[in-house]
């Protein structure tokens, strides 16, 4: 299947839109001169406690005079997103050819304190009886990583500041302003070893993609979604630096294609601890070596394998349920060679990676350039 | 989390007494509950015990409405020996705690539930005297 087009909202506080609004914005855009869609399917999770409509799907493509399409909803969480996008891939394989897949999400209905006790129900509600807050599990586990392999906190902090100076090109970044490491650690704690600078930002948005099962004017080829589910509770984890769904959805796709030979990935860094454990359970990066390999470059735009171009989730933003499918849209660009940020020159295969919470799912979607 | 009278009260006995599951094959113990192990095996009830390591730890200032006035919270990853478990840990300072410290359980007030007024009660964790 085949990304034909994509469109992008700037991930920010968007007061004056709501979810339909900032979902028929980016629909409407991916849409122009397309003749009708099989199906719209919606990706959206935290919309369901911020404003809550049911039949998300039916009522955004009704909204949208798709009269007579079919219409489904995704929520699975920080990953609904690649979620969406996996459904869709299963759906160009039989009765649809052309897929609209739009993720939306609001951050900005309540004040930051009431949206993170929504975002906690990310983790397995059955064990919410702590009101621990929504950064603890990260903190517990930055801990663990700094004193299991001896990584100052310093050296920690250079992935935000990576994230920054990467997202000041991106016109769809929320935070477009570069950070030096030194700032992330005087900036808020939020649940120590963690600031607020280690966290992402909390802003709505809203991005689509058209899936084709035809490669007319693609922009690149969407060669397969893969997933797998994890334990629900850090606590059940083997090791809680590992994600295990995570190995085993990637691993499921390097049976088939050479997914460790790609020349960009847009990776899921809910946290400066996650983007650690998402490379390092990859097979990215060997393990406890990921903080110092992101400070000495090998993952900055001209390093050996650029990570999170677009700024990822801490700083382009994350609009939960929308997150996966800004990196399908970023990655396409990308082997376009037409992402408006930093670009990968001659990039030819990359992957977006998804993980809700610290590994209840993960979904990595691969892509190939079609020039 | 919802804390309606029924999710507080259909929940008590897994709060109050720390009970979490056991695979009747492999043994294998789980907290929270499980319906099936990964095994194939069946669970069953199995109270855990109410000493153990802490692992690692966070000191959580971005806090729940309903616990600002004591943030900071310290909550912590607990090795319990048969499972681990993510807990709060009381009755010690941030400068106090320490990765591999000894912690025990200790019946505590968790919270309230806003305008429905239901006091939660349920476990907590404190340094080993």
């Amino acid at each position: 299947m085949f990304v034909t087009r994509v469109a992008m909202e700037k991930v920010d506080r968007h007061y004056e839109k709501g979810v339909r609004e900032l979902a028929a914005g980016v629909a409407r855009k991916a849409l122009e001169g397309v003749d009708g869609v099989d199906y719209v399917i919606v990706a959206s999770s935290l919309s369901y406690l911020q404003e809550p409509q049911l039949d998300l799907g039916a009522h955004l493509a009704s909204a949208l005079g798709l009269k007579g399409t079919r219409a489904l909803n995704v929520e699975a969480g920080e990953a609904s997103g690649l979620a969406a996008a996996e459904m869709a891939s299963a759906l160009l394989k039989g009765k649809a050819s052309r897929v609209l897949v739009v993720g939306v999400d609001k951050l900005t209905n309540f004040p930051s304190a009431e949206t993170y006790a929504h975002l906690s129900l990310l983790y397995d509600e059955s064990i919410s009886t702590y009101s621990s807050g929504f950064g603890s599990v990260a903190g517990i586990l930055m801990r663990l990583y700094m004193e299991r392999y001896g990584v100052d906190r310093l050296t920690m902090a250079h992935w935000p500041a990576l994230m920054h100076s990467n997202a000041k090109h991106n016109p769809y970044a929320m935070l477009r302003f570069a950070i030096a490491p030194e700032k992330v650690l005087e900036a808020m704690p939020m649940a120590d070893p963690i600031t607020l600078m280690d966290s992402f930002p909390l802003g709505d948005g809203a991005a689509a993609v058209l899936l084709e099962s035809k490669p007319r004017d693609a922009l690149a080829e969407l060669v397969a979604v893969e997933s797998a589910v994890g334990p629900a509770s850090v606590a059940w984890s083997e090791d809680p630096l590992f994600i295990e769904p995570l190995a085993l959805a990637f691993n499921r796709l390097s049976e088939r294609y050479q997914v460790g030979e790609v020349d960009l990935v847009e990776l899921h860094d809910s946290f400066t601890i996650t983007a650690l454990m998402v490379l390092e359970s990859m097979g990215l990066e060997e393990r406890g070596k990921a903080a110092e390999a992101v400070a000495s470059g090998r993952f900055s735009p001209n390093g050996e394998l650029p990570v999170n171009p677009s700024g990822g989730l801490k700083a382009r933003g994350h609009p939960i349920g929308a997150t996966g499918v800004y990196q399908l849209a970023e990655v396409a660009l990308q082997l376009a060679g037409s992402f408006p940020g930093l670009k990968v020159e001659g990039a030819k295969r990359g992957l977006a990676v998804s993980v809700n919470g610290f590994g209840s799912s993960a979904y990595v979607a691969y892509l190939r350039g079609v020039l | 989390m919802v804390r309606t009278p029924p999710v507080v009260w259909r929940s008590r006995v897994h709060r109050y007494r720390l009970v979490g599951s056991k695979c009747k094959s492999c043994g294998e113990v789980y907290y929270p509950k499980i319906f099936s192990c990964p095994c194939g095996g069946e669970a069953e009830e199995v109270e855990l015990p109410k000493v153990g390591r802490l692992i690692s730890y966070s000191v959580v200032y971005a806090v729940d409405e309903e616990s600002r006035d004591r943030s900071p919270v310290i909550v912590g990853l607990i090795d319990l020996g048969v499972t681990r478990l993510v807990g709060e840990i009381v009755d010690v300072t941030p400068e106090e705690v320490k990765s591999g410290m000894h912690v025990e359980a200790v019946f505590r007030r968790i919270g309230e539930a806003g305008e429905r007024g239901v006091i939660v009660y349920g476990l907590k964790f404190r340094p080993v005297m």
